[in-house]
């Protein structure tokens, strides 16, 4: 890490117990990549970029309409009608100059998903359908990289964090993909499970507490409660059921 | 033979807004027919006309995932089953 103005900049957390200089330094180091800069990608691409990850890839093709912003903190009045990614790689090099930032507008395709996601220490799941989010998973368990899984609907939320080989991946705990459908939400939602998502990045990252793995929190923001399902690698799975791992 | 099946929030208006309640059965699926015993129009919700889970649920047994189809797992007395949605949005 270099200079006062790092020191500065990031001085709180680096006085956290575990974390110092070199706990920052790996953060500098590391490159991420967020799939979706929506409700869950607004959250967790701001504090990745404001905690120093040294650089982010944001994906979305998606443009910033009305209806997004009671969620995508990301995005305000002004910014109907821009490429999110576009907007959200401005909004975070603003918040974070010392940090690099791409955006990328495509749609994650079976075709492009290890051109786009490839090349990353993690994969970050900001989606919102599982049929993509199964794409991810096919790249993180392929290349052998975490993908830190997070959804939500109406007040509740789901977050796990997935290893390939060590714990089930995506395709392990939701063998069936719903039906699709417009799905309702809070913004206050996918900023409890965005931030934890983000939590077990910078965790990972840094190589400190105990990461929310073989466990899928199960958060209800309606009746304020948090439940843990424990989960277990399936022994047939089409996506990950070849890999040697502790679980088999 | 007595199980406790936390209800999901959307499915407590068909339980006379109950959250936990008390059922019987071998299997997850014995106490799905019971639960809808007990409160008709569950059962409709929760499985599809093949009388298979609807992708929208999961159901878990003491907080542990299922490996298999969660309708073949089998409850001894005293566990708990929840039932939960399986969610996709962001």
């Amino acid at each position: 890490m270099d200079g006062e103005k790092a020191l500065q900049r990031y001085g709180r957390q680096l006085i956290i117990e575990g974390f110092g200089e070199e706990g920052q330094e790996r953060l500098r180091a590391a490159q991420v990549v967020i799939a979706g800069a929506g409700g869950l990608g607004s959250v967790i691409s701001i504090y990745l970029a404001v905690a120093g990850v040294g650089k982010i890839r944001i994906i979305d093709h998606d443009i910033v309409e009305l209806s997004n912003l009671n969620r995508q903190v990301l995005y305000g009045d002004s910014d109907i009608g821009g490429k999110k990614a576009q907007v959200a790689e401005r909004k975070l090099r603003a918040l974070n100059p010392e940090i690099v930032v791409e955006a990328v507008t495509e749609t994650i395709t079976d075709g492009n998903a290890f051109q786009l996601l490839g090349g990353f220490d993690a994969i970050v799941d900001a989606m919102d359908n599982l049929p993509t989010r199964y794409i991810l998973n096919s790249v993180a368990v392929g290349q052998g990289v975490p993908l830190f899984h997070g959804a939500v609907r109406g007040f509740e939320g789901r977050a796990t964090t997935i290893i390939p080989g060590i714990t089930p991946c995506l395709k392990c705990i939701y063998p069936r993909a719903p039906q699709p459908e417009v799905t309702p939400v809070i913004g206050v939602a996918p900023a409890v499970i965005g931030s934890i998502e983000a939590t077990e990045v910078i965790k990972y990252i840094v190589g400190i507490g105990e990461l929310l793995t073989n466990r899928l929190l199960v958060y209800d923001g309606l009746n304020m409660e948090f439940m843990e399902i424990r989960l277990e690698r399936h022994h047939d799975c089409g996506v990950c059921g070849h890999l040697a791992g502790s679980q088999r | 033979m007595s199980v406790k099946v936390k209800l999901h929030p959307y499915l407590r208006k068909f339980a006379g807004g109950e959250s936990v309640v008390e059922v019987s059965g071998h299997t997850v699926a014995e106490c799905l027919g019971d639960l809808e015993a007990k409160f008709p129009g569950m059962k409709q919700q929760l499985l599809d006309e093949q009388g298979k889970l609807r992708s929208f649920y999961d159901i878990c047994v003491n907080l542990q995932s299922s490996q298999t189809d969660p309708l073949s797992e089998p409850v001894k007395d005293g566990d708990e089953l929840l039932i939960i949605t399986v969610i996709a949005g962001g």
